[in-house]
């Protein structure tokens, strides 16, 4: 059975990051077949899987060559230790519908039969917030069936986590889409552990992990590499190892309560007035 | 000869020969018994394709209509669905099939309508215990594909969302594509002949539909829910289109393993032929002898007009793929030259559909194929290229190219409105290829008396 699972979380909290090391730890140390389906306009989703490769994503060939010319073998690319990877890809910024793009991906995908049965995971990993309907497809009935928001304790952070969390409460009825955890990836800020377990019980979930700060992921990525190819010894590759376990075993699946505005701005305020 | 294969390069469609994906998704709808297809769009997705099932039958159709305005477009149009179900489910107790239809906007925005059908699902259950509706979720964006493609969908989401496995029926499934009511009563007829007991999918006979004396008038499809629910266990599926119904049929195969047959639409002898070979082949029926001495019949009329009045003759098809390429075989058996034929999508796969693969090969004639082609590149060859055509084929929409030009013209296909009762006339099957026959005769006759082009010859035939 597949699990398919979809990372959502603010831009720039290392989202992307988090997911290519989750998977390059599934797959190294557990031996797991992963594929990952990128579904940022900005196609950065599999980089660090493909060695910096630029993609051809899914969107490019459709503008350049049409629908029809579209096959599993141009557009998904095999990286570090066999993980699959795709990129929906999307139009230039300021043009288009970049959810639509999203959607016209998926679909194709499953219409090529690029999401084969023998995988033990997908990975969607999905731009910054649920700005609309395109970006909803991932967990839309029959795709990912679980989720998992990748923050931090900055307060931004927590509002984009909160308002995702909306927009799965709006999914969980109608697909069956369930939150997974939260995973922390963090900012070094003051008691960020407190303000996510307080931020996670509220919603009805778990912290499934905290990543600590390491520079060593830095130097990876500007490696163009997963911490775990870069140094899999590393304490970073161990913690991304961690992680991954967590989500294998994983059982805690919940539909979240959002925090309204009210509750959420006293929340952060709280542990924003602490110095 | 030669026969060329292109694609439209001019950018922009002038006078479209197709409709769009929500207006075949509506016609496969109106085809269920019981049935109300809800459009998830703005009005005027469901108003215009009303009014054309109206020109074409000249009859009413009940179709819903989620009626999106601007602020379902921005905060997302899910809960109208949900209502709009609901609505639908009270206001008619015999409800038993909505096919959810989606059109641009609501695709673009993202609307999840397989999440709204299963919430639906759950309200109408606690709503209506003692009812069961079906609410088959049909992505019919107009900026892909065609009216053709809007109809495959809608007839493949029938069926998955229905279809069920129960004990085997020994009937024959039958998807006939986009006809007309003439065709499905000739269609019933054959299968009758040979005694073999079918579900047609969908059964349109009745959409042309009577004036009783009670006044009362319902005009609907005949398709039940046990139709298709009962299509998973049938001996087979023909399908007689290649692109109006055969992902339902493969469908069938691949879940229910009803073996498929994915076929010709049978307009002239030979299709015919292959047709009833089929039938006799999936169910081990023998072809009867009535049905050869109707064959007899048709060849007989066929042949006192080929050869006389049709031969060298010159004729540009326009119109639903299967239709169009159907009457090109037809037209070279009849010694009619096929010499125009213009598909109305982008679909990639024409050039390689073996029946336009055969006509390359036997054609005699020269043939020129567009696809992703419109109505002006008829018009612009006959006003500005010097082409002359004998006569054209298609349906209403082309009508003020060939009155223009003064080039007779067969109306056939979907719409035609502007001749009365074709809904009513077959052009399947041997009976429908004779008739088809005489029409085209007949038509090419009055233009001759009209133009006082050699008419006296009509005084010695």
């Amino acid at each position: 059975m597949t699990r398919k699972i979809a990372f959502y979380g603010k831009g720039g909290i290392g989202k992307s990051t988090t997911q290519q090391n989750t998977a390059a730890a599934m797959t190294h140390f557990y031996d797991r077949k992963v594929f990952i389906h990128g579904c940022d306009p900005k196609a950065d989703a599999t980089r660090l899987i493909l060695g910096g490769k630029p993609q051809d994503t899914i969107m490019d060939m459709l503008r350049n060559e049409g629908e029809d010319k579209i096959t599993i073998e141009k557009v998904v690319k095999t990286g570090f230790e066999g993980i699959r990877c795709v990129e929906s890809g999307g139009p230039e910024p300021g043009v288009g519908c970049a959810g639509r793009g999203v959607i016209t991906a998926i679909n194709l995908m499953e219409e090529l039969g690029a999401y084969t049965p023998e995988l033990d995971f997908i990975f969607f990993d999905v731009l910054g917030d649920v700005v609309c309907g395109g970006f909803a497809m991932p967990i839309r009935d029959g795709k990912a069936e679980e989720v998992y928001i990748v923050a931090s304790g900055e307060m931004m952070a927590i509002y984009a986590a909160n308002n995702i969390a909306r927009g799965l409460l709006k999914y969980a009825d109608q697909s069956g889409v369930r939150l997974g955890g939260i995973i922390c990836n963090s900012r070094k800020v003051d008691k960020e552990i407190e303000l996510i377990e307080e931020f996670t019980d509220a919603l009805g979930t778990q912290m499934i992990h905290f990543v600590p700060r390491d520079n060593i992921v830095q130097k990876a990525e500007f490696n163009k590499k997963s911490v775990v190819e870069y140094d899999a010894a590393c304490n970073q590759a161990n913690e991304y190892m961690i992680l991954a376990q967590k989500i294998i075993d994983n059982q805690n699946f919940v539909i979240p309560s959002p925090l309204a505005m009210d509750d959420l701005e006293l929340m952060v305020a709280k542990y924003g007035l602490m110095d | 000869m030669s026969c060329t294969i292109i694609n439209k390069e001019r950018t922009g469609v002038i006078n479209p020969i197709l409709n769009c994906q929500p207006c075949g998704a509506q016609y496969a709808g109106i085809g269920i018994k019981d049935c109300i297809p809800l459009v998830h769009g703005g009005q005027g997705c469901s108003m215009f394709v009303r009014l054309l099932f109206a020109q074409h039958f000249k009859e009413n159709f009940e179709i819903a209509s989620s009626s999106l305005h601007e602020e379902a477009a921005v905060f997302g149009g899910l809960k109208r669905v949900e209502e709009g179900i609901e609505v639908l489910a009270r206001r008619y107790p015999d409800l038993r099939v909505i096919p959810i239809i989606t059109c641009c906007s609501t695709e673009i925005i993202g609307d999840d309508i397989e999440g709204s059908a299963r919430k639906a699902a759950r309200r109408l259950k606690e709503l209506f215990p003692d009812r069961e509706i079906f609410l088959a979720p049909v992505h019919a964006p107009s900026f892909k594909g065609s009216h053709v493609t809007g109809y495959n969908e809608c007839i493949a989401s029938l069926v998955k969302t229905i279809a069920r496995k129960g004990e085997p029926n020994g009937k024959l499934n039958v998807f006939t594509g986009w006809v007309n009511p003439g065709d499905v009563s000739a269609l019933k007829g054959y299968l009758k002949e040979m005694d073999v007991q079918a579900l047609v999918i969908p059964d349109i006979e009745s959409l042309d539909s009577p004036i009783l004396p009670d006044k009362s008038i319902t005009t609907y499809g005949s398709t039940t829910v046990e139709d298709l629910a009962d299509t998973a266990n049938s001996v087979g599926s023909l399908c007689l289109s290649r692109y109006e119904g055969a992902t339902a049929a493969t469908f069938l195969e691949s879940k229910f393993k009803v073996p498929a047959v994915v076929t010709s639409t049978p307009i002239g002898i030979k299709n015919t032929d292959a047709m009833l070979q089929n039938i006799s082949r999936m169910t081990g029926k023998p072809i009867p002898e009535s049905l050869v001495r109707e064959r007899g019949l048709a060849i007989d009329s066929l042949a006192d007009l080929a050869h006389m009045f049709f031969a060298g003759k010159k004729v540009a098809i326009f119109g639903n793929p299967d239709l169009a390429i159907a009457l090109a075989q037809f037209c070279h058996e009849v010694e009619l030259e096929p010499a125009l034929l213009l598909l109305g999508d982008d679909n990639s796969r024409y050039a390689k559909d073996p029946r336009i693969v055969e006509l390359q090969e036997t054609l005699e004639c020269e043939m020129e194929v567009v696809c992703n082609a419109d109505l002006w590149d008829l018009e612009d060859r006959i006003r500005n290229k010097g082409m002359k055509y004998d006569l054209i084929m298609g349906h209403s929409k082309g009508r003020y190219i060939a009155i223009d030009a003064n080039v007779p013209m067969v109306r056939v296909g979907f719409p035609t409105f502007d001749r009365a009762g074709l809904y009513r006339h077959p052009i399947i099957g041997y009976k429908g290829a004779a008739m088809l026959g005489d029409q085209i005769a007949n038509t090419l006759f009055a233009h001759m008396e009209y133009t006082r082009d050699r008419e006296w010859i009509l005084n010695t035939w």
